[in-house]
């Protein structure tokens, strides 16, 4: 009888996986068609030598990889990529952080003020950059105006017309847009703490600063973590800001990984160039992402 | 506790409450000054486009640059129509982005269900890949895609960007999904199943309907997320009329000059519908990326 019972339960869990894996396959042979392959064959053309179309020719080993290594601009660009994540990614949670703070007071207005600044968030990010790039316009922009008139500077730059001044703008824009994730969920961080903290924390005549340092911010450390992690991947890959802004301009000057691996690929077809860089993204994107997902299940069990 | 016992906090909390309230208080003039500050450089391009889509073209180009503008006008809203393919990048928009989120919900439904209902082998490391392909770059992968899509006639066309779009959008889509499943309790499910039901019309008829509110959230994200994508349209569409809006608008920006009185125009117009669907589901959005440590 326990026999049966038990073969009854073995061969129900067949059918059950059986079913499970019939599910998954639509989802899963999708990503195996549009991610897994093409990644296998970004793969291999990155061990081939490619001609102006893109199509493999001659097997090259690790060539491409030494010539791209050798290039000085490619070292220039990846430590872009890498300041470029680290001073946004930096920015949106400070930004973010402070701005939670002050949508944390209660007073009247604070549900619109909450809406209002996810604006950016909510709006679709390449047209925000496209009208950024009418703000920055040195004549007719209404940034530079701004400075102006509220005596800001005097001489405020060509802000998309040269290198450093191309690349504060285009961080500029990439923070901006990441700003009002990191506050909503630093906000919702702070909200799930108990008020009884601050309470007794107040009775101990505890300062504001000591407040946040001791109370607010250990309190949402998973959250800090978990939020930066995924700004970190978000800011690594965002395309839009710095393309539509500059296109990598002046002269490559304000590239990052994404930007020159879409350059080199379909401005200046140089395929298997533009291969060795994706994978060489994709295992720090790779890392990165299984670092979140590490995070994200310490959370859930 | 009986009210003839007095817990000593409690009185120390009576007494230092005012002044805490009083604390606040004084900052609260503060926090409402930067509050202000930083909502003026938050909405700043926004305010900029409104200001310039007011405008006639004579007012746009003038030196130096007005905040208010003169002769505020309206008419931009006509012309944009005729003097744009609008209408067209619209109608692209609309059904890239709606295929996508049709697909999206077929594609990810019964994924979402098994991971959430069924016990298997891989289950973990299913849920693993999902949150990783979650993170993927399109640009990793849109040099073989172009070629792909080269070979068998998908570039410029609607059907290549829709299949792309609910591709890139279905781990995420997968991950919320199954979180609204799980939370549906398994009695619901079982009485079904009791009273005869096959477990495909149990799902159809019990689990789809309890879980509305994640379907939509799903289906608004993937419907946001193709409106706004800009890399793909970049990289295959050339022909004008299968544009979407992202793209159509970026061509129409000449580096340095264009009609900006039309292009906010145009912007104002492409924006407000992801504006509305965001603010619908952005409480739900932000639980689902963070998982456990924020409550959405």
């Amino acid at each position: 009888m326990a026999e049966r019972a038990l073969f009854a339960k073995t061969r129900f869990q067949a059918k059950e996986s059986r079913l499970a894996y019939l599910l998954l396959l639509p989802s899963v042979a999708c990503i195996l068609g549009f991610m897994v392959y093409p990644l296998i064959s970004v793969g291999l053309m990155s061990i081939f030598r490619t001609n102006r179309l893109g199509w493999l020719q001659k097997f090259a080993g690790l060539e491409n990889y030494y010539s791209v290594m050798g290039d000085k601009e490619f070292w220039q660009i990846t430590g872009r990529s890498i300041l470029w994540t680290t001073l946004a990614v930096l920015s949106k949670t400070i930004f973010g952080m402070v701005i939670a703070l002050l949508l944390n007071v209660k007073y009247f207005g604070r549900k619109i003020a909450r809406m209002l600044f996810i604006a950016p968030w909510a709006s679709s990010v390449p047209i925000s950059v496209l009208l950024w790039s009418w703000v920055y316009h040195p004549q007719f922009g209404l940034l530079n105006h701004t400075l102006k008139m509220t005596g800001i500077t005097n001489n405020p730059p060509v802000w998309l017309g040269y290198p450093l001044s191309g690349f504060i703008a285009a961080i500029w824009v990439d923070i901006w847009i990441g700003i009002p994730f990191m506050a909503l969920v630093f906000l919702a961080g702070m909200q799930a703490i108990p008020e009884d903290l601050y309470e007794s924390a107040d009775m101990d005549g505890v300062n504001a600063f000591q407040k946040f340092y001791y109370i607010t911010l250990p309190s949402i450390r998973r959250i800090l973590q978990i939020s930066t992690l995924l700004s970190a991947l978000w800011t690594f890959n965002d395309f839009n800001s710095i393309y539509i802004l500059t296109a990598g301009g002046p002269v490559n000057m304000t590239d990052i990984l994404i930007t020159s691996i879409y350059k080199n690929a379909f401005v200046y077809a140089r395929f298997d160039k533009a291969a060795v860089m994706a994978i060489i993204t994709f295992i720090i994107l790779t890392i990165l992402s299984s670092i979140y997902a590490r995070h994200y299940f310490r959370e859930e069990n | 506790m009986p009210s003839s016992v007095v817990n000593p906090a409690y009185v120390n909390r009576a007494y230092k409450k005012p002044a805490v309230a009083k604390w606040k208080n004084k900052f609260k003039p503060l926090v409402i000054f930067l509050t202000m500050v930083f909502l003026l450089i938050m909405l700043f391009p926004f305010f900029v486009m409104i200001t310039m889509m007011l405008r006639t073209s004579q007012e746009v180009y003038i030196t130096p640059p007005r905040w208010i503008p003169q002769a505020p006008t309206l008419k931009n809203f006509v012309l944009v129509w005729s003097q744009y393919l609008l209408a067209g990048y619209f109608k692209s928009s609309a059904i890239i982005a709606i295929g996508a989120s049709a697909l999206n919900m077929l594609l990810s439904i019964p994924a979402a269900y098994a991971i959430a209902r069924l016990r298997f082998r891989g289950r973990q490391v299913s849920l693993y890949l999902f949150l990783v392909v979650q993170m993927f770059s399109p640009v990793v992968v849109v040099i073989p895609l172009f070629k792909t899509f080269a070979r068998i006639n998908l570039l410029d066309s609607y059907i290549g960007l829709i299949v792309l779009n609910a591709v890139f959008a279905m781990a995420f889509s997968i991950w919320l999904l199954s979180g609204y499943f799980k939370s549906i309790p398994k009695e619901i499910e079982e009485a079904a199943f009791i009273d005869g039901a096959t477990r495909f019309q149990t799902v159809i008829k019990v689990i789809l309907p309890i879980s509305a509110p994640g379907l939509v959230t799903t289906f608004i994200y993937t419907f946001i997320a193709a409106w706004n994508e800009f890399l793909f349209a970049l990289s295959f569409i050339q022909n004008q009329t299968k544009m979407p809006l992202t793209l159509g608008l970026y061509r129409f920006v000449g580096r340095w000059s264009s009609q900006w009185e039309l292009l906010t125009t145009a912007a104002f117009l492409a924006i407000i519908p992801v504006l509305v669907l965001f603010y619908a589901i952005q409480q739900r959005l932000v639980g689902g990326l963070t998982g456990g440590a924020v409550k959405g």
